[in-house]
């Protein structure tokens, strides 16, 4: 009973793992590629908004600040030659891990609507940051001559670099989070969204859970940053404001809330989707291609929200519970 | 654990006499109020180890109040509470919980995204050890952590009887075994002193019955219980003293049988 339990959780792993490596194999688009890329990258950002909004129920909207922070500090050390670009990525999500505990150990004793509307104020505060300092940042231009990332050596030059690397950071943090969420610690942070009175007085410390927790979602937001930014090096603060935070939501809406493979299948879904839409729909609209998947995503929220309110991942789930029920319901006669 | 046992500075209070100082409760002049309301007045009680005390009262004379004050939900306005001879005033709830007081609610507070046995298990938080990051990357500590918990909480569920309904959800449950799942939530804290609030209420006699033997089983096994309830001939039959407040203040305490006569608590429950 033991070794099948193992198994069973890392089958999901060890499919991921499969399917990234064989894709670029199967099909060696560059096109397909760099459209994966993104889907790791923003996976990773849907993956750590989820869980504080699903798990823990934190409203945090200041997820696309840490990605921003993540992306311009190593995009900065690395354009102004003063650390290598692998050291950047570690200085950079050490700095976000600072400042996102400074924040937030006064911000998360906020709650509800309350938390969202602080952390919407810090995302319009850092949107603005980002835009006006120009010397630091390069404004609304952009942050220009970024080198390529190199790490012992190795440098990432094409797509398919990138992809591994991205996706090599996608996995890794899906395992870390599939693994958290089903420990002590996990249970404490969905014990306390449930009801915080009963959680506390089980002896759950919640403001060092929530801080924890907040802390390791900026930090994995920050090392997608970082990646994000070598891979166009490339970046405006315009790429990290409220138009990235409405996808993430969908992201987390349309994956399922308070699923860990929700904001990965979320991730994906969009971002083909949107690929799809500007492909077909840039034939026939030329002019309006831009507007045209807000209204696509605004219709699909809207139907997963009615026929499946738990989002694709539990509609899957619940679909292949009942799968297996109606194999054993017709098996169970004969047997 | 010895080092609860230890005797913390107790702030000059010198009502405190040496012999009380390890009792499992002592509240000395407890006082809580919610903007204009009294909600706790004064409040003087000890509770002596492996007894079965009854908190009873009308509607609003501060019986849940006084187990959310004792327990760190709310800080008191006044006043001290010792547990076993610690001064647990005004710590925060986590750590009163930590110190091995465990309790009950009301309304049960299950957590509904949880299975039955990850709510037994969230109840033996406070005895894993892995943190954050041992608990993300699975390392040999994390894994140790997990089995144990989930074995302790089984054995929980176990001696509640509610082991066949580990795997379930809480909104699958009835209530008289969503109360059986807060029990063995409150269980795994390993508490010295369990507080129930309201137990029966709602419950059939044969499972009033049940429960009636699990509390004298956890008697047996040492615990000390403080019982909030309405329900009178579950009171009178189980408990050694009753406690009655009324608008906050203590009118009574005593045997059942000298309670059941206090004119005082008659005139509370009926009305002059």
């Amino acid at each position: 009973m033991k070794n099948s339990e193992i198994d069973r959780t890392h089958i999901p792993f060890i499919i991921m793992i499969a399917v990234i490596i064989l894709l670029p194999i199967i099909i060696p688009s560059a096109y397909i590629i760099s459209v994966m890329v993104f889907v790791a990258v923003y996976g990773v950002l849907a993956l750590g908004m989820g869980i504080l909004i699903g798990h823990a129920g934190l409203f945090s909207l200041a997820h696309p600040v840490w990605f921003g922070l993540g992306a311009y500090i190593s995009g900065i050390l690395a354009a102004r030659g003063w650390v290598s670009p692998g050291i950047g990525i570690i200085v950079s999500a050490f700095f976000v891990a600072l400042i996102s505990c400074i924040i937030g150990a006064p911000i998360l004793r906020l709650r509800g609507y309350y938390l969202a509307c602080a952390t919407f104020a810090l995302l319009l505060i850092a949107q603005i940051a980002g835009g006006q300092l120009t010397n630091i940042t390069g404004g609304h231009e952009g942050l220009l001559g970024i080198p390529s990332l190199s790490l012992g050596g190795f440098v990432f030059q094409t797509d398919l670099h990138y992809y591994f690397l991205s996706w090599a950071l996608c996995i890794g943090c899906f395992w870390f989070c599939s693994n958290l969420i089903h420990s002590r610690v996990g249970r404490a942070i969905r014990s306390f969204h449930d009801s915080e009175i009963a959680s506390k007085s089980m002896g759950v410390n919640i403001p060092k859970y929530k801080l924890q927790l907040f802390i390791l979602t900026s930090v994995m937001a920050s090392l997608a940053g970082s990646i994000f930014c070598f891979y166009l090096c490339f970046t405006v603060p315009s790429f990290f404001g409220f138009h990235l935070l409405v996808e993430l939501l969908m992201m987390i809406v349309i994956g399922g809330i308070g699923s860990i493979q929700g904001p990965l299948i979320g991730s994906f879904v969009i971002l083909w989707l949107r690929e799809l839409i500007n492909i077909y729909f840039g034939k026939i609209f030329p002019v309006m291609t831009s507007g045209v998947d807000s209204i696509f995503f605004g219709i699909l929220i809207i139907i997963v929200l009615i026929f499946m309110p738990r989002g694709l991942a539990g509609w899957v789930e619940q679909s292949f519970n009942l799968g297996r029920r109606t194999y054993a319901y017709f098996k169970g006669p004969g047997a | 654990m010895h080092t609860s046992k230890v005797l913390v500075h107790n702030r000059g209070h010198s009502e405190i006499e040496s012999e009380e100082n390890y009792l499992p409760l002592n509240v000395v002049r407890l006082s809580k109020r919610f903007g204009g309301i009294h909600a706790l007045n004064e409040v003087t009680f000890n509770i002596e180890e492996k007894s079965i005390i009854s908190l009873i009262g009308p509607n609003g004379a501060g019986k849940t109040t006084f187990i959310n004050v004792v327990t760190g939900t709310y800080p008191p306005d006044a006043g001290m509470i010792y547990f076993q001879g610690q001064n647990i005033t005004g710590l925060p709830a986590h750590k009163i919980a930590s110190l091995g007081i465990g309790r009950t609610f009301q309304l049960q507070e299950l957590f509904f995204s949880l299975t039955v046995l990850e709510n037994a298990m969230v109840g033996c938080h406070t005895r894993g050890r892995a943190g954050m990051l041992a608990a993300g990357l699975r390392i040999h500590t994390a894994k140790a952590d997990e089995k144990r918990l989930r074995e302790e909480a089984m054995e929980n569920l176990k001696m509640i009887g509610l082991e066949q309904r580990a795997s379930d959800s809480i909104s699958s449950l009835p209530l008289g075994e969503r109360k059986l799942v807060g029990m063995a939530r409150a269980l795994g804290m390993r508490p010295k002193l369990l507080m129930l609030d309201e137990p029966v209420a709602g419950l059939a006699a044969h499972e009033i019955e049940n429960l009636v033997r699990l509390i004298h089983s956890l008697i047996d096994r040492g615990l000390t219980l403080l019982i909030v309830e309405h329900n009178m001939p579950f009171v009178m039959s189980i408990s050694e003293r009753v406690i009655v407040l009324d608008e906050g203040f203590k009118i009574a305490e005593g045997p059942p049988d000298d309670v059941r006569a206090n004119e005082k608590v008659i005139k509370a429950y009926l009305g002059e």
